[in-house]
């Protein structure tokens, strides 16, 4: 079965090329396009992981991190956040959020999808341990 | 001496008062002696006997008194003619007279001399009198808060900023104790002040906050002891205003942020669709198509950005080259609200126009007018809701000779308070940032080309929830503008 991978960017441009990259690439795609969609995407599809940009209108990428980390159902789900601000985002709050991995704009789909395939690959290790 | 006087007086007076009684008692004989009196005689005898030494000591004394008199006159009687023969002589006369005027003259000299310095200090007082009001003058007249304190922490001086900063009457509050005066809004500063005298500190930087018109200002505040003859003879301290500053480089700091944010956006774009291409994840024509053109269009957003920096720029330092013509401002307005379509569309929200037709031309940059437009559109877009309406108006205003441009929206709305604020460089409201994206140029860009660029006005009304309107006015073309075409 296909990993799922929530994508949660307000460009659409973002959201469209990472999803032919994941397609292209055997992966699910759903989007959101704000963190209070994505959230609910969360909760309701159980993704297996999720991209999200870190500024984006009605609930920001850390606020979604945040909430998730809260809920039950969504605590456990790898976080990977997409920035334009280098620097918005400390080592020791990646750590704090469980941020799996901070990917800065502009970014390479191809290392995206690195990324993405490592930590799923990690976490199937884990689970098998 | 006065003591033996009396004595010989009394003894006088007793001998004066027993010889007759002693008398009488020598006459009358036995009489007496046989009588109940018979004592009376010794005793007459004795004080005569006291009486008669009294008497001769009282010869004694004066004439020796006699005497002393006697070699006054004597010595009166030799040296008095030549003294007076000495002094009254012309040439001794004229001597003294000589010495009267010299002495008299030294006199003059003096009270003249005297005049002069109470002249001179009665000038060095009015002038330090005139100095210590214009020092005055310059400490009320400085837009800085200044406050000094004696060497006792009171009051000596404090203008009207400082009055207002600390909330006091500024005249009354003279030479009081600065806690009584202050110690008990400001305890802090009260204390910094009387450390800063008892460490003899000559200067000391501070950034405190005050709450000034019921909103927090930071001031940038100095504190220097005053020293006199080595010792502190009180402080002076002087707070600037730096809220401003403060909120300039907030603000800058943000832009850089925003900026940077809103660069990496597209370029983002451009890159990841670029690599795709590259790597063949296109792998029909009509994908790759597809795109081409997001990279074409976040090109041209990029490039839009840019401009829009470098516009503001320009326009501040007066180096842009404006080219105005005459213009309909119908034809602009269409032509912006056409482009701007597909984005409101896309947003599920209608732009609307209502009766646009103006006849009258205004003369301007038609490119900063479009511009202009646009940021008002895009604005109002991007902070309206799904669903929501965007309408342009416009009218012409024959009395005033200008011609009115209205963007009106059903969006989030401003808060009033940060109104008039809006159309400052970077500055994006609060409460809006989380609707949408944006450098906080855009309006900032309108008010320059409108106002500084076209001699217009820009305004705003806004209502929470309901929605806001924005618009510009331009003077109408003149004929000699018209007849230059």
């Amino acid at each position: 079965m296909a990993n799922k991978v929530l994508v949660a960017d307000d460009e659409i441009h973002i959201i469209h090329v990472v999803a032919i990259k994941l397609r292209n690439n055997g992966y699910e795609v759903i989007a959101a396009n704000n963190g209070a969609e994505a959230f609910d995407l969360a909760c309701r599809e159980n993704p297996d992981i999720v991209v999200t940009d870190y500024q984006m209108p009605v609930m920001t990428g850390i606020e979604l991190i945040t909430k998730m980390r809260a809920d039950e159902r969504t605590k456990d789900v790898p976080v990977i956040l997409l920035t334009a601000r280098s620097f918005a985002v400390s080592q020791e709050q990646q750590g704090s959020l469980g941020v799996a991995s901070c990917l800065s704009k502009p970014f390479s789909p191809k290392e995206l999808l690195k990324t993405i395939q490592d930590i799923l690959y990690q976490r199937q290790l884990a689970v098998k341990c | 001496m006065r003591g033996q006087r009396s004595i010989v007086w009394i003894a006088t007076a007793v001998a004066m008062i027993s010889l007759p009684a002693a008398a009488l008692a020598q006459v009358q004989g036995a009489g007496l002696a046989t009588g109940s009196y018979s004592w009376l005689a010794p005793l007459c005898l004795a004080a005569c006997c006291v009486g008669a030494m009294g008497v001769i000591f009282l010869g004694i004394g004066y004439s020796r008194f006699a005497g002393v008199i006697t070699s006054i006159a004597a010595r009166l009687r030799s040296e008095l003619p030549s003294a007076m023969a000495c002094v009254c002589s012309p040439r001794a006369l004229r001597a003294l007279t000589d010495a009267v005027d010299a002495r008299l003259a030294d006199g003059d000299t003096m009270v003249q001399r005297l005049r002069e310095e109470l002249r001179d200090l009665q000038v060095r007082s009015q002038l330090s009198e005139r100095e210590k009001r214009h020092t005055e003058a310059i400490l009320y007249s400085l837009r800085d808060a200044v406050l000094v304190v004696d060497g006792s922490d009171r009051l000596l001086m404090a203008n009207e900023p400082a009055a207002r900063i600390f909330g006091f009457d500024a005249v009354h509050a003279r030479r009081e104790p600065l806690a009584e005066v202050i110690g008990r809004t400001h305890p802090d500063f009260v204390e910094l002040l009387r450390q800063s005298r008892c460490n003899r500190t000559e200067a000391t930087k501070r950034e405190l906050i005050f709450t000034l018109e019921d909103r927090p200002h930071t001031f940038e505040v100095i504190i220097s002891c005053v020293q006199e003859d080595g010792r502190a003879s009180g402080v002076v301290a002087v707070l600037h205003d730096i809220t401003k500053e403060k909120e300039v480089s907030q603000m800058k700091n943000d832009f850089v942020s925003h900026v940077s944010h809103e660069l990496k956006t597209p370029l983002a774009s451009i890159t990841a669709y670029s690599e795709m291409l590259a790597d063949g994840e296109a792998d029909d024509e009509k994908t790759r198509q597809e795109f081409y053109a997001v990279i074409q269009s976040q090109a041209q957003r990029l490039n839009r950005l840019i401009e829009d920096i470098l516009n503001v720029s320009r326009i501040e330092s007066g180096l842009i080259k404006v080219r105005k013509e005459q213009a309909s401002l119908t034809i602009l307005i269409e032509e912006q609200m056409q482009m701007i379509r597909s984005y409101a569309e896309e947003k599920n929200i209608a732009v609307t126009s209502g009766h646009l037709i103006v006849y009258d031309q205004v003369y301007v940059d038609k490119d900063m007018i479009s511009q202009v437009v646009i940021n008002l559109l895009s604005n109002a877009v991007k902070y309206t809701p799904a669903g929501g309406h965007v309408t342009v108006g416009t009218e012409v205003d024959e009395t005033a000779r200008l011609a009115r441009v209205t963007v009106t929206d059903t969006g989030a709305g401003i808060p009033a308070d940060e109104i008039g604020r809006l159309f400052e460089k970077f500055y994006r409201v609060s409460a809006n940032n989380k609707l949408a994206k944006g450098t906080g140029l855009g309006l900032n860009l309108v008010k320059q080309i409108v106002e500084k660029v076209h001699g217009g006005r820009v305004f705003v009304t806004s209502q929470v929830g309901v929605g806001s309107t924005f618009g510009f006015e331009l003077p109408l073309a003149t004929a000699d503008q018209v007849a230059t075409v």
